[in-house]
């Protein structure tokens, strides 16, 4: 254990290239292991918070995944206005230096692919927000028990209607901004448990975007205007998360 | 309430932006160490879960108070 704890292990944050002086000068502290062409960005973690045994138990303390996560994207986002970046999902831990150029060297031809596939590329993250369902209608207005039936159905019907309805407009309001794209990711909504908000979120989706290019940040401002009751959010430009991975053909 | 115990929506939104990206996409690496893919899900599940608990527990805590 005293050992371990001693020890460090490498962590792989991203793929870049070409690795020009701009990139060496933007990794910082981080190594790059490659050549001019491909280089990992690695760094050095404690193996006692990295290693096997540990790493389970640390991935399910929030505090700690937060921290990690903060750290990973901050390697990564250094990066975007320098290189084109291909992220690596967390989790890339090798023991020696030595790993990880043979892990670079074993896949060294698909990293060059994603790298010309994402050249000059990021993603912007887009989220739309429903306003909060309008209050039901009280039920102590209903004179009779028959009458609070119908409204109670009359309601459920105008809820189901207004869900159809914004269905549609959510359908057109991606058809909109993937037009003004290269590519999209709808990824699923976050859970009101997870963001807090008492608004329900019905669009998640990621945008792949040359970088500088305002197109979708254009439209979702006219979409604002178009949709006075939506609630449009938009981040990034973070590296191309979403994208890194080749959709199956 | 100060600003740590409560942080702006957007700050919360953006670090669960940020869990979300690193944990759920980007390349899928091998290492000789690596992670496999289905222990970070599964580990996310586990992590949602503890949000979610952290979330209720804020949010009794708050009709409490």
């Amino acid at each position: 254990m005293t050992q371990t704890a001693m020890r460090t292990l490498w962590c792989a944050y991203a793929v870049v290239g070409p690795v020009g002086e701009d990139v060496r000068s933007a990794v910082g502290a981080f190594e790059l292991v490659g050549d001019a062409d491909v280089a990992v960005v690695t760094g050095r973690v404690p193996a006692s918070e990295f290693g096997d045994d540990a790493l389970a138990l640390h991935l399910n303390d929030r505090t700690w995944v937060e921290r990690v996560a903060m750290e990973h994207q901050a390697v990564v986002q250094q990066l975007v206005p320098v290189a084109t970046v291909v992220p690596l999902r967390f989790g890339s831990l090798h023991r020696t230096r030595d790993a990880v150029e043979e892990f670079l060297h074993v896949n060294r031809d698909g990293y060059l692919a994603a790298l010309e596939r994402l050249r000059g590329r990021v993603e912007l993250g887009v989220k739309v927000w429903l306003a909060p369902p309008p209050p039901v209608s009280p039920a102590e207005e209903a004179a009779t028990g028959r009458e609070y039936l119908e409204r109670r159905r009359a309601a459920k019907q105008e809820a189901a209607e207004r869900r159809k309805s914004i269905d549609g407009r959510l359908r057109s309001i991606h058809e909109r901004l993937l037009a003004a794209a290269e590519d999209a990711v709808l990824n699923r909504p976050q859970p009101r448990e997870l963001t807090g908000d008492p608004r329900e979120m019905a669009i998640n989706a990621a945008y792949l975007v040359a970088a500088g290019d305002d197109a979708v940040a254009v439209q979702v401002d006219l979409l604002r205007t178009e949709h006075p009751d939506l609630v449009f959010e938009v981040t990034g430009p973070w590296a191309p998360y979403n994208f890194a991975e080749e959709k199956d053909a | 309430m100060t600003a740590v115990e409560s942080p702006a929506l957007a700050e919360q939104v953006t670090l669960l932006d940020l869990v979300d990206r690193v944990l759920n996409t980007g390349v899928v690496l091998t290492g000789d160490l690596t992670l496999a893919v289905a222990d970070v899900d599964l580990v996310y599940v586990g992590l949602r879960l503890l949000l979610a608990s952290m979330s209720t527990l804020e949010s009794s805590a708050e009709r409490a108070a």
